[in-house]
């Protein structure tokens, strides 16, 4: 039997009384763009947060690439190639566009040798390309528009060159025409070839997202969450005609 | 010639060459002592300056109490040379090192608080140490302190350009440590990116406690080294080094200098505490000193809120807004792309009408 790539096993986090992930398990292959969906407050981003230990899960198991790294540091399971990026945008304000990116490219992984911080700025640079805000690169974080924002925080995580994305509505305030920009670019990261890891595939993904409609066309495979408990787990074309799912998000049909 | 094309074009780097040639040419201008032994005081002030600075000003982790590192590497470089007569030349190094291990340990907390909080436990420690300090009177020396400490140098000219020395050179590695634009390390813009977010430099794949631990370390290092040197320079190490005063004066400092850039801190010391030191000569300058300071640091705050230094420099430089290259606020195009940096009253009015 092969090690899925990525298995979350019973994960349980509680804040005091209340339980806001509960008990889900799931598996992520090396190349599946998976959907992470439910209605607000249904613990998305808190499932998030506990698979990069930005908050410690209370019970159960995360293993990337049959390694437990379930408690490790956020840096560290950055290194071990997963990132992720936040819902509400956090850049370094006062720094240069660039320089956000730089600092992603900065990971121990980094041969530090020669003209290495040539190569780390052409690295950063490239992220910003592909996410089309290398014209802003010389700008501090603080001049840019909510769009260009996310678009950096989607720079900036891939800098890091993940193998595991983890995208926290990564169209979230975005204008119809970003949003259809910043999907392409997700596809084409996905298929891989572009950027950083030249000779390797593109990342698999974790996306949350509210716009349902642009993230359809993207994953392989939807999981959809309510009150912390996984409630269907199914390609795209299924979920949307599962009775939990539909009842989860418009109710029951009052008789 | 790199010299010509990245320094003489800059005025900010002019005045920082030509300050630093003063420093070194002093000793010539004047042979009053007590002239040199402000200029040498100041010199010691502003490494320890500077070293708050990197720890405060560029990572952000609020010390106030950085009087602790100063304190314990003059205690230690004390007890070394009286118990153990070590040269100077050790008990410097090693007082350093003594205030770097410090910096780790009150970095540690630091691990968990941020902002204020970290500045109100910080600022405890200072205060534990003269607590254990005065109860160890015996091995201390008490409310004296430790004297009759070896001295730098046999005459004040010799130790003038010793303490240039060492400060010139501590000074010119933290600028280095910090440089963001650095070719050869990049933890100066790491340590920004931690005092801007942590939470994103972790998630960018940064390991935040071994930088912020690092920051502590370098800056008590560089604290201690001006500790050791004024404990020599003064021939006592007394409990004076570690009064709250001396932690607050630090702040005061580099915030009316200019606080996260290396130069403010210096230029804020350089222009202070001879300033406080002369009114002194003054009839009442005892009484009226600290209500000038005040005075001094309340307007500078009102109209040069980011620090003296900061608003000099935005005066006679002026950035590029095309390719970020910092020019000579006199040049009409910039020096390296040539886009204009202004435009005249005439082109101004011009350019309504196409």
């Amino acid at each position: 039997m092969t090690v899925p790539f990525l298995q979350v096993e019973n994960l349980t986090k509680d804040f005091g009384g209340l339980r806001a992930v509960e008990d889900v398990s799931f598996t992520i292959d090396r190349n599946e763009v998976v959907g992470l969906i439910g209605p607000n407050g249904a613990g998305k981003t808190t499932l998030i947060r506990l698979l990069m230990n930005i908050l410690k899960p209370t019970a159960g198991k995360v293993t990337l690439k049959g390694e437990d790294i379930t408690g490790q540091k956020t840096a560290k399971i950055v290194n071990k190639g997963m990132a992720s990026t936040f819902q509400v945008v956090k850049p370094f304000r006062h720094l240069p566009v660039a320089a956000n990116v730089m600092v992603a490219c900065l990971s121990p992984k980094t041969k530090r040798k020669g003209e290495w911080v040539k190569t780390v700025e052409l690295r950063a640079l490239d992220a910003l390309e592909f996410c089309g805000i290398a014209d802003l690169a010389l700008e501090p974080a603080s001049v840019l528009s909510h769009g260009d924002l996310k678009r950096l925080e989607l720079a900036r995580a891939i800098a890091t060159e993940p193998e595991l994305l983890l995208l926290d509505e990564p169209f979230g305030g975005l204008s119809p025409a970003e949003t259809t920009l910043v999907a392409g670019s997700l596809r084409r990261l996905h298929k891989g070839g572009r950027f950083g890891r030249l000779h390797s595939e593109g990342p698999a993904m974790l996306i949350v997202e509210h716009k349902l409609s642009e993230l359809m066309k993207i994953v392989d495979r939807v999981i959809v969450i309510n009150f912390g408990k996984v409630i269907a787990i199914d390609v795209p074309g299924n979920v949307v005609k599962n009775k939990d799912v539909i009842e989860a998000y418009i109710g029951k049909g009052g008789k | 010639m790199w010299f010509r094309k990245s320094v003489l074009v800059i005025p900010g780097r002019v005045i920082a060459l030509l300050f630093g040639i003063t420093l070194l040419l002093f000793p010539l201008i004047t042979a009053d002592e007590a002239i040199l032994r402000i200029v040498t005081f100041a010199a010691i002030f502003s490494l320890y300056a500077v070293s708050w600075d990197t720890l405060s000003g560029y990572t952000g982790q609020l010390s106030l109490g950085h009087a602790l590192f100063f304190g314990v590497a003059a205690y230690a470089s004390a007890l070394l040379d009286l118990h153990f007569e070590l040269s100077v030349w050790l008990t410097i190094p090693i007082g350093s090192c003594v205030g770097a291990l410090i910096g780790l340990i009150v970095g540690l907390p630091a691990l968990r608080l941020r902002g204020i909080y970290l500045g109100l436990v910080t600022l405890a420690f200072p205060i534990i140490l003269s607590g254990i300090i005065f109860y160890f009177s015996d091995f201390t020396g008490g409310e004296a302190g430790l004297y009759g400490l070896s001295r730098l140098a046999e005459d004040k000219v010799t130790a003038y350009y010793i303490v240039i020395a060492i400060v010139m050179c501590s000074i010119f590695i933290m600028f280095k440590f910090t440089d963001a634009k650095s070719r050869i390390l990049r933890t100066g813009l790491l340590l920004r990116a931690i005092r801007e977010d942590e939470m994103t430099a972790r998630a960018s794949g940064i390991d935040t406690i071994k930088y912020k631990l690092l920051a502590f370390a370098i800056s008590g290092f560089f604290a201690g080294i001006a500790g050791g040197l004024y404990a020599h320079y003064i021939r006592v190490a007394g409990p004076s080094t570690l009064e709250l005063i001396f932690s607050i004066q630090v702040v005061l400092w580099a915030i009316f200098g200019g606080m996260g850039t290396i130069y403010g801190p210096v230029a804020g010391v350089f222009i202070l505490y001879p300033l406080t030191e002369i009114i002194r000569f003054y009839p009442h300058g005892e009484e009226v000193r600290f209500i000038l300071l005040s005075l001094i640091l309340i307007l500078s705050l009102l109209f040069m809120p980011e620090g003296i230094t900061v608003w000099v420099r935005d005066k006679i430089e002026q950035e590029c807004t095309r390719c970020k290259v910092i020019n000579a606020a006199t040049r009409r195009t910039c020096r390296a792309c040539r886009a204009p940096m202004y435009l005249t009253k005439k082109e101004n009015a011009n350019q309504g009408k196409e």
